[in-house]
């Protein structure tokens, strides 16, 4: 059965249906085509929710900003409960070695227009009776903010779809046709669409589809692991608290791969979020293993370690979930690809999030409506241009 | 149809069978996954033991197809709950 769209976003994970909503929301004809049975099955269904504020720098931190506002108003757009709360966060160091750095960390993000402040170990216990008496400092920030991903898929979707919207599940796009460098149509295994656009938005799988026309699209699966505690009360002040490590392990891939530490060679860093029904999710991992997401005992040791280490109470709370999932990263600077394509006119890509795909979901659907339909986008996207890479060619057709 | 709406489907999570009718209609699921992910069905300490049936049957009802049609929850390590600190402590020998 053939199908005519102005876009094709191949990908139904936060980043897809996100800009299906914002292209829908500007008139535009839109099919979402996705190669698994529903939504939100890869790296959008496997986080923990957070939009962290306090762990990026320019120019990613703007993007964030910029999404956490629209997140606040999501829920009334979009007429669906995404369950956001604006919690802020506590990053925070057991490492004595590290206080100069939380010192400097809590400058930086003051100079970059974030509310924060340094609380010395016993105040933040005061605060928060959970934190562990190795708790020595910590950075409070208060503009973070948790949602809850499946909702904010499905209620994109949805939204979407009442704007007029197709979503076309348990399909494989299997080539993208050119004529003249231009985008022609997308062919699937249940059908072809013409069509003048196609975004790329398959997040760890965007590179099969860049390769569908000879571009080389610098990004790998990386995996990352979460524990899911049994419920217990909810945490007096913070409930989303960040390993001053993650600073390090999460933007330095090569300082984690070099480490002799074998939590560090894991990249573990903590990561602890607590959701409104009490449940908390224990994160984070990073390792490259290529498409396999099974939980490995290993990692899941280290990040049991790690949290009793900052929260001591949870030696006597259960495990009752583990799940991994494969995060979309560019292993050329981790910066996300959000751009159009030389040689090829309508092919957008937009991917390379890594584990801040659902952080960053809102302002990527937004941004990429506008460079389809205004071709001029809100914020500048020059940073995350696909033009960055130079070696990465165009297989003229 | 009106007795039903109070029926806890999922206990753990204190979910009712028109909670889940109704978000089955309103996103056009088709999975018993898709509804654990959007209702936490499943989610809580049983792991989906007692509501999984019972989805699968309203999912199957609602559909129009069989239960046996229906594709399982994905299931996520560990089998049962177990405590943190056993984790953490796992391949060092003596437990404290």
């Amino acid at each position: 059965m053939n199908k005519i769209a102005e876009v094709v976003v191949i990908g139904g994970g936060v980043i897809g249906c996100s800009i299906a909503y914002y292209l829908a929301k500007k008139g535009v004809k839109v099919i979402v085509v996705e190669k698994r049975e529903g939504l939100c099955l890869g790296a959008s269904g496997a986080n923990q929710g957070a939009c962290p504020v306090q762990l990026f720098e320019s120019p990613v931190l703007e993007l964030v900003k910029e999404s956490v506002k629209l997140y606040k108003g999501l829920s009334e757009a979009i007429e669906y409960d995404i369950e956001y709360q604006n919690t802020g966060s506590l990053l925070c160091s057991v490492d004595e070695e590290q206080y100069p750095d939380m010192e400097k960390h809590v400058q930086r993000i003051c100079r970059s227009g974030v509310n924060a402040r340094l609380i010395e170990g016993n105040e933040l216990r005061e605060l928060e009776p959970t934190l562990g008496k190795d708790v020595i400092v910590g950075v409070e920030e208060q503009d973070s903010g948790m949602v809850n991903p499946f909702k904010v898929n499905y209620g994109l979707a949805h939204a979407a779809g009442k704007l007029g919207a197709e979503f076309l599940l348990s399909a494989e796009v299997s080539k993208i046709e050119i004529n003249k460098d231009k985008v022609t149509s997308v062919v699937t295994d249940r059908g072809e669409i013409k069509t003048n656009f196609v975004v790329n938005a398959a997040g760890a799988w965007s590179p099969a589809i860049g390769a569908m026309l000879g571009l080389t699209i610098p990004i790998r699966p990386r995996r990352g692991q979460i524990i899911v505690t049994e419920p217990v009360p909810l945490n007096k002040r913070w409930r989303y608290i960040i390993d001053a490590d993650y600073l390090t392990i999460a933007f330095d891939v090569e300082a984690a791969e070099k480490s002799q530490d074998a939590r560090m060679k894991l990249g573990v860093a903590g990561s602890y979020v607590q959701e409104n029904t009490g449940n908390w999710t224990i994160g984070s991992s990073r390792d490259f293993v290529g498409y396999n997401n099974q939980v490995t005992m290993p990692t899941v040791k280290y990040l049991a370690k790690r949290v009793i280490e900052f929260m001591p109470r949870f030696k006597d709370v259960n495990c009752i979930r583990t799940y991994a999932g494969l995060r979309p990263f560019c292993y050329v600077d981790g910066l996300p690809i959000l751009s159009k394509v030389d040689n090829a006119a309508g092919f957008v890509i937009a991917t390379g999030h890594a584990g801040e795909g659902v952080a960053l979901a809102p302002i990527t659907g937004k941004l990429i409506s506008e460079l389809i339909t205004e071709n001029r986008t809100s914020l500048p996207i020059d940073a995350f241009a696909f033009s960055r890479f130079k070696s990465a060619k165009t297989k003229s057709s | 149809m009106e007795k039903k709406k109070d029926i806890i489907v999922c206990r753990c999570e204190e979910l009712t069978e028109q909670e889940v009718r109704d978000t089955i209609r309103r996103f056009n699921l088709r999975t018993a996954n898709e509804v654990k992910r959007l209702t936490r069905a499943g989610m809580g300490l049983c792991q989906g033991r007692t509501c999984e049936p019972l989805i699968k049957r309203i999912m199957a009802e609602e559909t129009n197809r069989k239960v046996s049609e229906m594709l399982p929850l994905t299931k996520r390590p560990p089998t049962r709950p177990i405590n943190i600190k056993f984790l953490a402590e796992e391949g060092e020998g003596e437990v404290e």
